[in-house]
C-alpha cells in the first residue's frame, strides 16, 4: 500500500523506519523521502501521523506533523527570481 | 547502560562519525542529541564532497574524508548514495577566468586534479549552460552524497557496535572534577551521565557547551539558504555539481552577505539550488530576498531553470569559525575534546574529524597533524 504517493513510499518501508527507531514525521522523511515529494507531505502527512501514533502508542494528537516551509505550493524558479530587483550578485 | 567510555554531544555528521569511529575503536559511546540524528546544518546543505577549498590542510583533510567514504560505503548496511561526481566551476568574465587560473595553480600545488576549460569545451559539455561565459574548470575527485542517510547509517553501525544514542536529549552541564582538570559526567535534560570523556560535536552550539567547561570556541552561524526544485531529468546539467565563479570569493569571512550560484543535482532528480552565507545569528528563517537573489544567477547561468518549479526552501546554520578551520582538538580539560567548525565542509570532512578524534582519545599517531586544528589557537590571552 502506498503511503507517500509523490515519491511512492510505501506502509511497509515506514513501518520499517519506525522499527529502525523513527519516532517523529522529520524522522520517518529522512529515512523513506515520504513527505519529499510535489506536494511535500500535504496529502500523506496526516497518514504518516497515524502510523506512527499507532506504531508507538501514541495518542494521533501528540503525533506533531512534520516541518513545513515555503512555498506553500510549487512555483517557477523564473516567478522566485523575480521577487528580487536591483541587486547584484556579490552585494 | 552502565558508564560509558565517551558521550558525544550532537548528531549532526560530525558527532555520528566521531560515534561511529570510537565504537568500532570498541569505546563505550553514548551520543546524545537535542533533537533528532541529522536535524540541523547536516540535513541542510547540499551533500556536496568539496576537495579544492585552500588552505592545504583542508584539502589533505577532505581528501582523506572521501577515502573513508568510499569505505564506509562498503562497510555501512544503508546505501547513502555516495556518489564520484566531480565538479565543474563556471567563471562569468573573463577576469574570473583569469582569477580562477591562479586558483587552479595553488590547486595543483596542494595536489587537487583541475582542468582549465574555453568557454567552448564547458558548453560542449554542459550545452544547457549560457554561451554568456568565459570558461571554466572541471574537479574530477570531487563526490556527492545523501547526508541524512549517511548519519542514519552510521547511527545505525555504531548502534550495533553497542552505542547508545539518546535523541532529544538536551545537555545542560558537565560536571568536572573538584581540580577542575577532568571530566567526571555530563548533565542532560534526561539524567545525568558519567563518563571520563566528552566529544563536543555541537555545531554552532559548540559555544555554549564549551562555555560550561570554560572553554573559548568563538563559532558564529553562518545561514545558508536553499532551493529544492522538483525532480527533473539527469540532462539538463551533466556534471551534477556546478558551482559559479563567486563562490570561493562568498566563503571568506569578510563577506558579511554574499551568494554564488550552485548548481548540484541528487540521485532522486531534484535540483539543489545554492548558496548563500550570512552572519544572521541563530535565526533561521529563510530569507525571501536571498533565495529570488539564488534563483536569479542559477538562471542566469543555465536560462532552462527559468521554467522548473522549486517545491522547497530552507536555511540551515553552518559553524563558521573565525579562521575557516575546523576545529578537531582536544583541550587544557582533560578528556574534553572538540570537533567544530567545519562551515561549509563537515559533510566532506566528517569521516576524517571522527577518525582523527578517535585517534587522539586512544592515544594513536593521527593520521594527519592536528596542531593547527587546536581549539586553544582560541584561548583568550590573559
Amino acid at each position: 500500500m502506498i503511503i507517500c504517493r509523490c515519491q511512492e513510499v510505501t506502509l511497509k518501508e515506514i513501518v520499517q523506519a519506525i522499527a529502525e527507531g523513527a519516532t517523529t514525521v522529520n524522522e520517518i522523511k529522512r529515512r523513506t523521502r515520504a513527505g519529499m515529494g510535489l506536494c511535500q507531505g500535504r496529502s500523506c502527512s496526516r497518514l504518516v501521523r497515524k502510523i506512527l501514533a499507532e506504531h508507538t502508542g501514541q495518542k494521533f494528537a501528540k503525533v506533531r506533523p512534520g516541518s513545513f516551509r515555503p512555498p506553500v505550493r510549487p512555483i517557477a524558479l523564473s516567478t522566485l527570481a523575480s521577487l528580487e530587483k536591483d541587486t547584484d550578485d556579490k552585494s | 547502560m552502565t558508564n560509558p567510555d565517551v558521550v558525544v554531544i550532537g548528531g549532526g555528521i560530525i558527532g555520528c562519525c566521531c560515534a561511529y569511529y570510537l565504537a568500532k575503536q570498541r569505546l563505550k559511546v553514548a551520543l546524545v542529541e537535542k533533537g533528532s540524528i541529522c536535524s540541523e546544518a547536516s540535513k541542510s546543505c547540499q551533500g556536496h564532497l568539496f576537495l579544492w577549498e585552500l588552505p592545504a590542510i583542508n584539502i589533505k583533510l577532505a581528501k582523506a574524508s572521501k577515502k573513508l567514504y568510499e569505505q564506509l560505503y562498503n562497510e555501512l548496511d544503508i546505501d547513502f548514495e555516495l556518489r564520484n561526481t566531480g565538479s565543474m566551476s563556471i567563471a562569468e568574465k573573463p577576469q574570473d577566468l583569469e582569477t580562477l587560473q591562479q586558483t587552479l595553480n595553488e590547486l595543483r600545488q596542494a595536489g587537487v586534479e583541475c582542468h582549465l576549460l574555453s568557454a567552448k569545451e564547458f558548453i560542449k559539455t554542459e550545452p544547457n549552460v549560457t554561451r554568456d561565459i568565459s570558461g571554466g574548470a572541471s574537479f574530477p575527485e570531487d563526490g556527492q552524497l545523501n547526508p541524512m542517510l549517511t548519519t542514519i547509517a552510521l547511527t545505525q553501525a555504531a548502534k550495533k557496535l553497542g552505542a547508545d544514542i539518546r535523541l532529544f536529549t538536551e545537555v545542560t552541564g558537565i560536571e568536572l572534577s573538584a581540580d577542575n582538570y577532568s571530566i567526571v559526567a555530563v548533565e542532560t535534560t534526561k539524567g545525568r551521565i558519567g563518563t571520563k570523556y566528552v566529544i563536543n560535536a555541537a555545531g554552532v552550539w559548540s559555544g555554549q557547551i564549551g562555555r560550561m567547561v570554560g572553554i573559548n570556541i568563538p563559532l558564529v552561524p553562518r545561514r545558508g539558504n536553499l532551493i529544492v526544485t522538483e525532480q527533473v531529468p539527469d540532462n539538463i546539467i551533466n556534471c551534477q555539481i556546478i558551482i559559479a565563479s563567486g563562490y570561493l570569493d562568498s566563503l571568506k569571512g569578510e563577506n558579511k552577505a554574499a551568494v554564488a550560484a550552485n548548481v548540484q543535482q541528487t540521485r532522486e532528480g531534484n535540483l539543489l539550488l545554492g548558496s548563500s552565507r550570512e552572519f544572521a545569528g541563530f535565526d533561521k528563517n529563510v530569507n525571501p530576498e536571498v533565495i529570488s537573489l539564488i534563483a536569479k544567477r542559477c538562471i542566469r547561468f543555465f536560462p532552462v531553470l527559468a521554467g522548473l518549479h522549486t517545491i522547497r526552501n530552507w536555511a540551515g546554520l553552518r559553524p563558521y569559525s573565525p579562521d575557516m578551520l575546523p576545529i578537531i582538538s582536544s583541550s587544557p580539560i582533560e578528556g574534553f575534546y572538540v570537533a567544530s567548525g567545519h562551515e561549509g565542509v563537515g559533510i566532506t570532512m566528517g569521516p576524517i574529524t571522527g577518525k582523527l578524534i578517535t585517534q587522539l582519545i586512544t592515544k594513536q599517531q593521527p593520521d594527519l597533524p592536528v596542531d593547527q586544528l587546536s581549539v586553544e589557537r582560541f584561548a583568550e590571552k590573559q
